[in-house]
């Protein structure tokens, strides 16, 4: 692990744990005799940021780590780095994906958006065809409405068609 | 409870949908080892709300038959194609692949099997004597014992997971901090909630767990390039172990189920470290210790079985304190409390025919593991060359799908997909998503036990650790947090002394 990603992981665990101790102060804390709603997630927000803060000066102490982290510092040299390979870059659109999915799954109903989701995901992951993608699709849509609706009786979220 | 009665309970396994449900559980668990992108702990949640059509006892044996069928599906893809299907099966690679290599692939697999069934086996007996006896023991723990318990685990885990035991430690914390949303369960006040109606009750286990374990993957094998794998042939014919075969094995599987039990019953991911811990005894004790990575029988015959005892030894945390120390027990865990069975001391006495079901469940389960693994291996090591361009939008799916249909609002749905993108960074930042699971299952129980404490004691902190139970407690974890601080710099020292002496 490069003290470059120990600084950074530690940044943001002290922010998320500083954020997090200014939320508790919302809460009431009460006594010893009668510890009140916040009295644990001070002690947690607390050892959490002890810890990262631990992290953080580790990683600097560390040797190496100025130069590297001079070297490679900036936004564009991250981006480079982060999107070198064609799969972090598909990664991104996966997730990108699935949060179209979730929005659009309101209006199409969660069976025909995770229909068009799968053949969509099939094809990002280098499928060379449309047709096996859509039997999959079609496939694997209807085993679950068999399942999880025809069976089980769940309810999910239906859209103008289905 | 008499001898006759515990037998009767035991033999409630047998009624048809109890079979079924075990069947079920051990196919879905052997493909799950088998194929890579779901753990245990995911596929585990995802079935949940399936399992609560069946009913708490068929539901739950149906859950532990996941458990520990992906502890034998992922033995299978180690030895043929050199890739584990979960972390326990790592160093079955080192020998079983290269027994493969040498055209012994059927002899590592049956012996893989056979250690599996015998491991499973002599860790349910243990499970049958020991749970009731720490069940009636976990009866003189009071809210300070809990707390120091929890705390011993929480010390315990960060000491064995992944390299680093603070970014272990720091998952942790995370973890339990995400438990504290929703209500508090002393005064019922709603916290951190940001007014989500869907955050009131808590963030979702299952949400949690699909999305570090089940999401973050498909992004993990998105990222990574596909290679083409290579699966050596098992003939039926190879498939039994030759006499010298059998005889070498025997021992290592003794030796292994044993040592496995007894690392199952520690707080931490117990059937790796018992895989690790089992190879290096077999290396140590054999007398060809040079054979060990060029094929040695022994180095899959102890640590597949010590992987098997290890995680029926880790039911016992579990059914008699209901603490969960691994991700798989904590989903199992989840699954008993939605069936309305509150696992701990009281378990035994309240639904004996839960406890005992699921029990009597391990043994036919593990006799039809055997059944299933042996003759159809071959069929099971095909199904790693489906690609990943099919299997992950499945995957996917049944992600989203279980997500949903745990609690059927779509917010649950929205917190898996940010625990899978946060998982996939975490992951390429060396953070390990267990530790966080773990946290987040023993978090309520930890503020309980801690906040009822001091009520009790009118607020002195002395209570937290005056009992003799405590003390022990609180003991090895002070223990288990100084020793490794003290004793390498130490070593070094005596090394460098050592050294600068003619």
């Amino acid at each position: 692990m490069s003290p470059r990603k120990d600084i950074a992981s530690s940044v943001v665990l002290i922010l998320f744990s500083v954020v997090f101790l200014i939320y508790t102060a919302r809460y009431p804390l009460d006594s010893l005799e009668s510890p009140g709603p916040a009295a644990f997630p001070l002690v947690l927000g607390g050892v959490l940021l002890i810890l990262s803060l631990g992290q953080l000066i580790r990683a600097f102490l560390s040797p190496g780590t100025t130069e590297e982290g001079r070297e490679k510092g900036s936004v564009s040299g991250a981006m480079r780095t982060f999107f070198r390979g064609k799969g972090e870059a598909k990664v991104f659109i996966l997730a990108f994906l699935l949060v179209i999915y979730l929005f659009v799954m309101q209006w199409l109903g969660f069976f025909v958006s995770t229909f068009l989701l799968v053949i969509l995901c099939s094809r990002l992951m280098e499928a060379k065809d449309w047709v096996r993608p859509i039997l999959l699709s079609a496939g694997v849509c209807l085993f679950c409405y068999l399942l999880f609706v025809a069976w089980i009786k769940l309810s999910f979220p239906q859209g103008l068609l289905f | 409870m008499t001898e006759q009665g515990i037998l009767s309970y035991l033999l409630i396994t047998l009624q048809i949908d109890n079979v079924i449900a075990c069947f079920a559980g051990a196919l879905i668990g052997t493909l799950i080892g088998v194929l890579p992108g779901l753990g245990p702990a995911a596929a585990m949640a995802l079935v949940i709300p399936l399992t609560l059509k069946l009913g708490p006892t068929a539901g739950l044996i149906m859950l532990a038959g996941i458990y520990y069928g992906s502890m034998y599906g992922g033995s299978t893809t180690s030895i043929l194609v050199n890739v584990p299907g979960e972390p326990a099966s790592v160093v079955t690679t080192l020998d079983g692949y290269a027994m493969a290599k040498k055209g012994r692939a059927g002899a590592a697999l049956a012996i893989s099997a056979i250690g599996s069934f015998f491991a499973g086996t002599v860790s349910v007996i243990a499970l049958q004597f020991f749970a009731p006896l720490l069940a009636r023991a976990a009866l003189a723990f009071g809210p300070a014992e809990y707390f120091a318990l929890t705390v011993l685990g929480v010390v315990l885990l960060s000491n064995m997971t992944g390299k680093s035991r603070s970014r272990s430690l720091v998952m942790m914390m995370v973890g339990l901090i995400l438990s504290t949303v929703g209500m508090d369960p002393i005064g019922g006040l709603e916290r951190f909630s940001f007014g989500i109606e869907a955050a009131q009750g808590g963030i979702s286990f299952i949400a949690i767990t699909t999305g570090l374990f089940g999401v973050a993957e498909v992004f993990a094998v998105m990222a990574a390039r596909e290679k083409p794998m290579e699966i050596l042939p098992v003939r039926l014919r190879e498939l039994y172990p030759n006499r010298a075969e059998m005889r070498r094995s025997l021992a290592p599987i003794a030796r292994g189920s044993i040592l496995g039990f007894l690392i199952g019953l520690l707080p931490g991911p117990a059937a790796t470290m018992a895989s690790f811990a089992s190879y290096g005894m077999e290396r140590s004790v054999s007398r060809h210790p040079e054979e060990f990575g060029n094929g040695a029988i022994e180095g899959v015959a102890g640590p597949e079985s010590a992987n098997n005892a290890a995680s029926g030894g880790a039911m016992i945390p579990l059914l008699s304190l209901g603490l969960p120390f691994t991700p798989a027990t904590a989903v199992l865990l989840g699954g008993m409390l939605l069936h309305g069975v509150t696992p701990g001391p009281f378990l035994l006495r309240d639904r004996p025919e839960v406890f005992w079901g699921v029990i009597g469940s391990f043994y036919l389960g593990n006799a039809m593991l055997l059944i299933l693994n042996l003759p159809l291996v071959g069929l099971f090591a095909k199904l790693v060359r489906v690609p990943s361009r099919y299997l992950m939008p499945v995957i996917l799916v049944l992600c989203a799908i279980g997500t949903y249909g745990d609690n059927g609002v779509l917010f649950d749905v929205w917190v898996m997909l940010g625990a899978g993108v946060i998982g996939y960074v975490m992951r390429r930042y060396g953070y390990q998503p267990a530790p966080l699971v773990v946290g987040l299952v023993l978090g309520p129980v930890m503020e309980r036990s801690f906040r009822q404490t001091l009520i009790i004691s009118g607020g002195r902190v002395e209570s937290l650790w005056e009992s003799p139970l405590c003390m022990v407690m609180w003991g090895v974890a002070f223990l288990a947090v100084l020793l490794p601080l003290v004793v390498p710099p130490l070593k070094a020292k005596m090394k460098g002394r050592l050294q600068s002496k003619p």
